[in-house]
């Protein structure tokens, strides 16, 4: 009897928190927009001072490709664009919101240009329609010929508010161009824009690399009968042979802190990766094989290397620890595997891979899982190298006949073509940012 | 303490002697029917804990009691004139409808409405004939392989369907042994067949043809649940891309509205400690403060956001 | 265990056999049997060097003048080493280069004032720093070989053109069988 009472007890215990309501619980696992809707105005002329239509022209050129190449926004149709659009008002009081709300906009960008005495000044607003309230606001004075510099700036702004993080489109690429016959070192914008060239060796120039640390670029030239490293200061034009061994001297690639230089050296009849000083002065010898090992990369931790060995027989990537000297083997798959580039953000590295005779951008983990194939189709594409932000990946592709510089967002998605045609454009690499 | 106590229960039960016990046991059943009840769509309580993946049609009315439908449905059919009244009876008449529907999600076997099947059952007997044998068993009968598992779905088959199957198989290998033309039956099974598949094809018919419900709807409404319809709403206002992910954020807000749909306020519980992200729920709330429809009653909603379907996908 | 011995017979049969057949392709005269069309081309290529090696015994035996004997030497040398080529990928010296290599080792014994500078090439498929690599090992098995056929090995030197420097620019086999190659190059 007793038991039957407890019992009772228990069960109507039992139930009692069951019997209290609680507020909906509701999980939303995506967001339901997967872009953010954006509103870019035209940029207008600001007080006294002739309209140059030209600068907002190309002002809004540059930064759509920019912002169009982050992935990031759905643009709202300027068609569609109120008022609003029309007025200069910057300040938040002046915005109708409203209007651009309307417009299913959650972000708006709003801008005008003064040019006094050849000096051109642009100021530019980034609102959240939405909260009403100004995310960033810049103004840029330059020469006229700036105004690439400013739209690609604040496109690195932009992204700065919307993400966290600075965008790269304010930085440089270098490549390798044989517009002239030649190859040669050339540095161009992100969007392929003010190419230079950067050597004049009537030889051939090879992989530059940029330091993280100075306006610098290592390379290799066959200038002085071998193919040696070389050291470039890029303001100056400063230029010297940094290593000279007997053999290669190749694939220079600098330590994430900018004190040493990873490269390939065949002085012992084999190629091995060694480690130098900036100076020179070999510092250590990563490798001991008497297969081919070439193309090393750093992580950005600066204690490991990734690099191509044919020692397993195919050529595959392998990663060296700088310290014990463990080697360890990174791709399995595949006959080809070569050109590594490890991530800045260290999560992936980044390879090409023969297949038919065709190369494609794959992305790996460190520790080799979550492979997966970023290029597809027609082209040979090889030498990925990264965004100083990880974001996008530039690489060569052969597609058309000539070798020219493409450039992709990380997931493989976005890719376009940004270098000029009749250069055989190959090994590009990108800058830190600027 | 033994002793007093059991002097105790013996008074009590000089008092209640008769039916004391019978009454215990009915309270005990009673207080374990709420529970049970507060988990029937009779208790429309907002406590839906793991809302499904179902996208909401939000011009679909929001009721307490929706019915079984599809929440995406449109709500162009104006068949509930036509359907729901005949509540008197429970079972037959009104069930038809909701059948079709089922197919994709568990088809909610507490109903006994299973009556449109039977049809299907009675053109199996005929197959089976082929046999000869007389089988009592009208479930292995289906297995004339050719049509389709649609047969076997209604494992819901009552005992009554069960006799009334086997009755109807008697009289058809009655009419068989008529039967002489081994053609004849060939060419019914065929006709069988087809008619099969048709009905098949018909019953994974798409959405459109769903009514307007939940897939877990118990109710009588047509209509969408609350819940599913605020998920739905702010999702919808919510803009993230996955450019903008860094890591696997999650944030919990409290969000209260009023019968008008009005946001009156909301609360982070939780921030995801990723700014940006956080902005954005900031904005994808901003962008809900009035539902499209009134809200039965006032309500309070926990919402978790999270990239895991987004991230997943990449 | 009698498995294992069994297998290990097998290998070393292999072993052996491989070698022997190794020491069979040595005596120069053996090899049009497997010349493949490729080396077909720079056995050709080779005749006029024997032309020319006919002048040096010419003005030898006219003996008047050593250094001319030299100079001609050396410029037969120059004319006459003929470039070898490899398969895809490899290093390894294939019997139609072993035996461009016996003949231009030749030269070079009859011009020992000469030295040379070896190149080598690749096809454009493969990555370029690996390529430039495996040029060099080209370059390199090129050079062992001369030693071995009695060259000294201070008179030659070795450089790697990876893909960088295609005779054919063409994408077709043709032209990459071509490029993939190791040159001689008299330097004075």
């Amino acid at each position: 009897m007793k038991t039957f009472e407890i019992g009772v007890l228990l069960i109507i215990l039992l139930c009692l928190p069951f019997s209290v309501a609680f507020a909906a619980r509701i999980e939303i696992s995506a967001p339901g927009e997967q872009t953010i809707p954006l509103a870019m105005t035209r940029l207008l002329p600001m007080g006294v001072g002739a309209a140059q239509p030209a600068i907002a022209t190309e002002f809004q050129q540059v930064l759509l490709g920019d912002l169009d190449l982050s992935g990031l926004f759905d643009m709202v149709d300027p068609a569609a664009f109120l008022g609003d659009a029309d007025k200069l008002g910057l300040r938040r009081n002046d915005i109708d919101f409203n209007q651009w709300r309307m417009l299913g906009s959650e972000a708006l960008i709003k801008g005008g240009y003064r040019v006094t005495a050849g000096r051109v000044t642009i100021e530019l607003r980034l609102f959240d329609v939405i909260t009403q309230r100004l995310l960033t606001g810049r103004r840029y004075v330059g020469k006229l010929t700036d105004v690439r510099k400013i739209a690609h700036t604040f496109a690195d702004q932009i992204l700065k508010s919307l993400t966290g993080e600075k965008g790269p489109f304010a930085s440089k690429i270098a490549y390798i161009s044989k517009r002239t016959g030649y190859k040669e070192l050339y540095l161009m914008d992100v969007d392929g824009y003010h190419p230079i060239q950067m050597t004049n060796h009537r030889s051939i120039v090879l992989n530059p690399d940029f330091s993280p640390t100075r306006k610098e670029l290592i390379f290799t030239s066959y200038s002085k009968g071998n193919p040696d490293l070389f050291r470039k200061e890029i303001y100056t034009g400063r230029e010297s042979r940094l290593s000279l061994k007997p053999g290669l001297n190749i694939g220079g690639r600098y330590s994430p802190d900018g004190r040493e230089i990873a490269l390939t050296l065949s002085k012992d009849k084999n190629s091995e990766i060694y480690l130098l000083g900036t100076d020179g002065t070999i510092h250590r010898r990563l490798t001991n094989h008497y297969s081919i090992d070439v193309d090393p990369s750093w992580s950005p931790k600066g204690n490991k290397i990734a690099f191509v060995s044919d020692r397993r027989g195919n050529p595959n990537i392998f990663i060296v620890d700088i310290h014990s000297l463990d080697v360890t083997r990174l791709t399995f798959e595949g006959k080809y595997n070569a050109t590594p580039a490890w991530s800045p953000k260290g999560d992936k590295i980044a390879f090409s891979r023969m297949d038919n005779g065709v190369f494609n951008v794959f992305t790996i983990r460190e520790d080799g899982t979550d492979e997966r194939q970023l290029t597809f189709g027609k082209g040979s594409k090889e030498h990925p190298r990264w965004s100083p932000d990880g974001r996008f990946l530039i690489y060569s592709n052969d597609l058309g006949g000539e070798k020219s510089i493409w450039i992709m967002r990380a997931d493989g998605t976005g890719g376009r073509k940004i270098s000029a045609r009749g250069g055989n454009d190959s090994h590009p690499a990108w800058s830190d940012r600027w | 303490m033994e002793s007093s106590r059991k002097q105790r229960w013996q008074q009590l039960q000089s008092v209640f002697e008769p039916g004391f016990k019978q009454m215990l046991l009915i309270s005990v059943l009673l207080h374990l029917l709420v529970p049970i009840l507060y988990y029937t769509p009779l208790f429309p309580k907002h406590e839906i804990e793991k809302p499904p993946v179902y996208r909401v049609n939000l011009v679909n009315k929001i009721v307490k009691n929706p019915q079984a439908g599809r929440p995406e449905a449109a709500p162009v059919k104006q068949k509930p004139a036509v359907k729901p009244k005949p509540k008197p009876e429970p079972k037959p008449a009104v069930k038809p409808k909701p059948v079709p529907i089922p197919p994709k999600p568990k088809p909610v076997p507490v109903k006994p409405k299973p009556e449109p099947k039977p049809i299907p059952p009675k053109p199996k007997p005929e197959p089976k004939p082929e046999p000869v044998k007389p089988k009592p068993e009208p479930k292995s009968a289906p297995k004339p392989a050719p049509v389709k598992k649609k047969p076997q779905p209604k494992p819901a088959v009552s005992k009554a369907q069960e006799s009334a199957l086997e009755a109807r198989l008697k009289k058809m290998r009655a009419a068989q042994k008529q039967k002489a033309s081994e053609q004849a039956r060939k060419d019914k099974l065929a006709a069988l067949r087809a008619a099969a598949i048709a009905e098949s094809s018909n019953i994974e018919s798409p959405t459109t043809d769903a009514p307007v419900g939940m897939m877990d709807g118990k109710g009588d409404q047509a209509g969408v649940s609350a819940v599913a319809f605020v998920q739905e709403f702010i999702q919808k206002q919510w803009s993230f891309s996955k450019y903008q992910a860094a890591g696997s954020p999650e944030a919990e807000v409290k969000l209260f509205y009023n019968a008008h749909g009005t946001l009156l306020h909301y609360k982070f519980l939780k921030k995801s400690g990723n700014s940006v992200f956080d902005e954005s729920l900031i904005r994808a709330i901003t962008k809900s403060r009035q539902l499209s429809q009134p809200l039965p009653e006032s309500m309070e909603f926990h919402i978790i956001f999270n990239l895991k379907d987004m991230l997943d996908k990449s | 265990m009698p498995k294992l011995t069994i297998t290990r017979l097998l290998v070393m049969l292999c072993v052996l056999t491989l070698l022997a057949s190794g020491c069979a392709k040595k005596p120069v005269v053996e090899q049009p049997v497997a010349a493949p069309e490729s080396t077909q081309v720079e056995m050709t290529q080779q005749q006029p060097a024997a032309v020319t090696e006919q002048a040096v015994t010419d003005t030898a035996t006219n003996a008047y003048d050593a250094a001319a004997a030299a100079r001609a030497a050396e410029r037969a040398a120059s004319k006459g080493l003929a470039r070898i080529h490899f398969d895809f990928d490899q290093y390894i010296l294939t019997p139609a280069a072993k035996s461009i290599l016996v003949s231009n080792a030749g030269l070079l014994r009859a011009a020992p004032a000469v030295k040379v500078l070896i190149e080598g090439h690749c096809d454009e498929r493969g990555s370029d720093e690996y390529n430039l690599a495996l040029g060099e090992k080209r370059a390199l098995a090129a050079k062992n070989y001369l030693v071995s056929l009695g060259v000294a090995a201070d008179r030659m030197s070795v450089i790697s053109y990876g893909e960088e420097m295609p005779i054919d620019p063409a994408h077709t086999k043709e032209a990459w069988a071509k490029n993939r190659r190791a040159n001689f190059k008299v330097k004075r």
